[in-house]
């Protein structure tokens, strides 16, 4: 059984899974995209609905249904313009790999800092490849410098 | 009173004879002083006891330390090699900033150990190089491989995965939940520098994500392998083609309690 802390915790990651899968289904229906992109986004965003799925799971009757509404309106609007469509997926990722990470420090049950361990490494593999799609410089791909998201 | 006949009672006493025997060379007999008369033919191995280990944070950590080390071995004799020419030109660049990050790695877990009271650890893993690194080398500088170039690639791939999933992995053996997070937040880059060199063994957006071969069927490197990170073991294909085209598989997995670096592990010269 998860502890309070945990539950808190693991809610509040939820919701950022929720606006990040939100926020790909609307990228991937964009009409500017090509086949292959339209396929490598529609990836990640399964993996998000994978993360969210898990941890609802996870929650059982405390999970959350619903979206960071104010993250979410943040990010739509940078997705809205095409050239920042990358710049703003990469963003999401780096903040949800910190977020995440920050969480792992007061997450009491190791198994479940697991889980969202398992998490991070996915999540910071999206945003490598995302970094690569606006640039080759390779510190964009390989330095975080997004700060921890926090509820509004 | 119980009534014996010859023959049982000639049993009876061949079965205590027997058994006094077998007792007797059981062990040493009570009162008997051993004066070392009774020659030994060839020496007894001594064998030395086993260490009382235990899996402590500090042991995870510098475990995690060698693997660091074991990495930037791999970039070193990369780089050394001079394979990375032509087209791998630029995965010399990755190697430079790889061998950066991972020096600092192991200057970060290093010093953490050295937090809860442990001695760093400044080496590779040698058990790590003497089953994977070493004999995966050797395949790849073969004279005949003709892949060797983008096999070292293979290597350096496999190795990033290793390490990433190594701290994947320690995150749920680490007992202090800030360490967790350390180890996690070393971990994500080394999926990074993964994630990249995948896309220069299996370039293109279609194959960031899993793909199979199509005569084969077996998995292709892939950036995104998965959904969840994986701790499964990873499969490092090498070497020159045989005759029906198959290359040499070696299976790589992360370090477990005969590879950890214990606190009685000391550096090997």
């Amino acid at each position: 059984m998860l502890s309070a802390t945990d539950t808190k915790l693991l809610g509040f990651a939820q919701t950022l899974e929720l606006t990040a899968r939100d926020l790909y289904q609307f990228v991937v229906g964009r009409k500017s995209l090509s086949g292959d992109e339209r396929q490598m986004l529609t990836q990640f965003h399964s993996h998000h609905v994978a993360y969210e799925q898990t941890l609802n799971g996870l929650l059982g009757k405390n999970s959350v249904s619903k979206r960071n509404d104010s993250l979410y309106t943040g990010f739509l609007q940078k997705l809205s313009e095409t050239p920042n469509v990358w710049t703003a997926l990469l963003q999401i990722e780096n903040a949800l790999v910190t977020t995440h990470t920050k969480s792992i420090e007061s997450i009491e049950s190791a198994k479940v800092s697991a889980l969202i361990a398992s998490i991070v490494t996915i999540e910071a593999r999206h945003a490598a490849i995302l970094a690569t799609m606006t640039s080759t410089n390779l510190s964009l791909a390989l330095d975080n410098s997004e700060s921890v998201l926090v509820v509004s | 009173m119980i009534a014996l006949t010859r023959r049982e009672l000639l049993r009876l006493s061949g079965a205590s004879i027997a058994s006094g025997l077998v007792l007797a060379a059981c062990g040493k007999q009570a009162g008997v002083i051993d004066d070392n008369t009774i020659t030994i033919i060839g020496k007894s191995p001594v064998t030395a006891p086993l260490a009382d280990v235990e899996v402590t944070d500090a042991v995870l950590l510098r475990t995690a330390a060698s693997l660091e080390y074991n990495a930037i071995e791999t970039y070193t004799t990369a780089l050394e090699s001079k394979l990375l020419t032509g087209d791998l030109r630029k995965v010399a660049e990755m190697a430079k900033r790889f061998m950066d990050d991972h020096q600092q790695h192991a200057d970060a877990v290093n010093a953490l150990a050295i937090k809860l009271g442990a001695k760093e650890y400044r080496c590779g893993n040698s058990r790590i190089n003497d089953v994977y690194l070493a004999p995966a080398l050797a395949i790849i500088t073969e004279s005949e491989n003709p892949n060797s170039a983008i096999d070292i690639v293979a290597l350096a791939h496999a190795v990033e995965n290793l390490a990433a999933q190594t701290y994947q992995g320690v995150v749920e053996l680490l007992s202090d939940p800030m360490l967790r997070a350390d180890a996690i937040r070393i971990g994500q880059q080394e999926a990074r520098h993964a994630a990249l060199l995948a896309q220069v063994l299996n370039p293109g957006l279609a194959n960031v994500g899993p793909t199979s071969d199509a005569k084969t069927g077996k998995p292709n490197i892939a950036a995104v392998p998965s959904e969840f990170g994986s701790l499964a073991n990873i499969q490092l294909t090498i070497g020159k083609p045989k005759p029906d085209g198959s290359r040499t598989t070696l299976i790589l997995e992360t370090p477990s309690l005969n590879s950890l670096v214990y606190d009685f592990v000391a550096c090997q010269a």
